[in-house]
């Protein structure tokens, strides 16, 4: 596959809590129609990093670049812009818990991108319809499944016609049965070309879809590479490490 | 035969004319209650620091004062520096606030009930703050407010029966006078009581009808 141009480009993040170093320089950048998978175990950083892409989490240091373009997140309307243009997937779906599907999907295109109400209602719809959800517009987050919720949570971001989306771990709350429908939306996205990067335990997806994994650990990126290399032939020992033992895991569930 | 005549001829009007004074001293009080309520509970969770504090001390301060001393300060105090209020427009900023100030406490609860990642969402998706507040956070936190709210404003009717002490007469100021003209003070006041009891009820019923009507799946008041 040939890459384009670099659609996000994000240098040297630090990110401090409480006194502890949560991001410590974290570098990566991700061309167009490349997936790019973050692994690495829990507390390693992954979710406060991908916050900080779109500045949900104010990072302490660090510069972040869309389509070369960089991001001054003090100014508040050029932020608002960016982060239309950053589609988020979070693992416990975040649905307006108020709205309905279709209302999710609009209030977006309405609030955001001013859009007539007509034409956001026909967008929200093709969104929903694509990603199976053609018979639930109506329902409440509260009366659907959780692989229901999180395809909702996929077409409202792809309302807003994002560059690049972050998935934060898009499967980890849902029961087993339920990962299949939400793995298949992502996959086609991957398929029409979506520019992405995702957190996620599920190896054999990643290796399916992934141009590059990503290992992090410590606020750190430890090593990176192609799937096949980084899940089988590791450098570092202890991206092997981290690599075999969830290869046992996904090996069982499977 | 005596008395019916004095019941259909003096008390039920004098009444009706007290109850409708009542009224219109309820009806502004709850509409500038409530969104007193409402801004200053949302100030005090999501305003800038200074707001913050401001809404604090205003809840402090007309909680922590009783409404008689309060509406004694709008109407014969204020005066002292030439700031005049008619009784019944006394009344109603001294009900307005107090009322405002209690509510604000239901409204601040039931913004601090609303799950962090509805904000994240909403600003991953390029929604400002006050944005996320108006159209996501608030929509959520009043239905949750809402029962608390409601609660005041069968408060706000009865305590609406103080007014008659800055000299503006309305449904128990009547009946103080009717009653202490012909001293029957249990039959009057009697019929008084009930007739809050009626304007309770009525209330208590739209509440209900609004909270329905409001309910979204998830958000039901889950009732026994």
């Amino acid at each position: 596959m040939t890459m384009g141009q670099t659609i996000l480009r994000v240098e040297n993040i630090h990110k401090e809590l409480g006194g502890k170093a949560i991001l410590n320089g974290v570098s990566l950048s991700v061309r167009k129609g490349e997936i790019k998978v973050l692994i690495g175990p829990s507390g390693a950083g992954k979710s406060t990093f991908l916050q900080s892409i779109n500045f949900l989490v104010m990072p302490d240091q660090g510069r972040v670049w869309l389509e070369e373009k960089p991001i001054n997140p003090t100014d508040k309307k050029a932020l608002y812009e960016y982060r239309q243009q950053v589609g988020m997937i979070f693992q416990d779906f975040n649905l307006f818990d108020h709205l309905t599907a279709l209302a999710n999907v609009e209030i977006g295109l309405i609030r955001v991108k001013g859009m007539k109400k007509n034409v956001a209602r026909g967008r929200a719809m093709d969104e929903l319809e694509r990603v199976g959800l053609k018979n639930q517009v109506l329902q409440y987050p509260a009366q659907l499944s959780g692989g229901q919720k999180q395809r909702v949570s996929i077409a409202r971001a792809l309302a807003m016609d994002p560059k690049v989306m972050l998935l934060d771990e898009p499967t980890s709350a849902l029961d087993p049965e339920l990962i299949g429908e939400v793995h298949s939306v992502i996959r086609d996205l991957a398929i029409r070309g979506m520019t992405m990067l995702m957190v996620t335990h599920q190896i054999r997806f990643a290796r399916s879809l992934a141009s590059e994994i990503v290992f992090m650990e410590n606020g750190r990126i430890l090593e990176k590479g192609p799937p096949e290399k980084m899940l089988s032939d590791a450098e570092c020992s202890r991206t092997r490490e981290f690599c075999s033992k969830i290869n046992e895991m996904s090996g069982h569930l499977c | 035969m005596k008395e019916l005549i004095y019941l259909f001829h003096d008390v039920f009007p004098a009444l009706m004319s007290g109850l409708w004074i009542s009224i219109q001293l309820i009806i502004p009080s709850v509409i500038f209650g409530a969104s007193m309520g409402i801004i200053a509970g949302t100030l005090s969770v999501y305003g800038h620091p200074l707001l913050k504090v401001a809404s604090k001390t205003y809840v402090t301060i007309f909680r922590g004062f009783p409404l008689l001393v309060q509406l004694y300060i709008w109407y014969f105090g204020l005066p002292r520096i030439g700031i005049y209020f008619s009784p019944m427009a006394a009344a109603i900023i001294g009900f307005s606030l107090c009322s405002g100030a209690y509510q604000s406490e239901y409204v601040r609860g039931a913004l601090l009930s609303i799950k962090k990642g509805q904000l994240l969402a909403a600003h991953a998706l390029g929604f400002s703050r006050t944005k996320t507040l108006l159209s996501v956070i608030l929509p959520q936190a009043l239905r949750r407010a809402l029962p608390g709210c409601g609660n005041e404003i069968i408060y706000l009717i009865k305590y609406s029966s103080l007014a008659y002490m800055v000299t503006c007469i309305e449904l128990t100021g009547k009946g103080k006078i009717l009653a202490s003209a012909s001293l029957k003070y249990t039959e009057i006041f009697m019929i008084v009581g009930a007739i809050y009891l009626v304007l309770v009820s009525v209330a208590s019923l739209l509440l209900n009808r609004m909270e329905t009507w409001l309910s979204v799946p998830g958000f039901e008041q889950h009732r026994a």
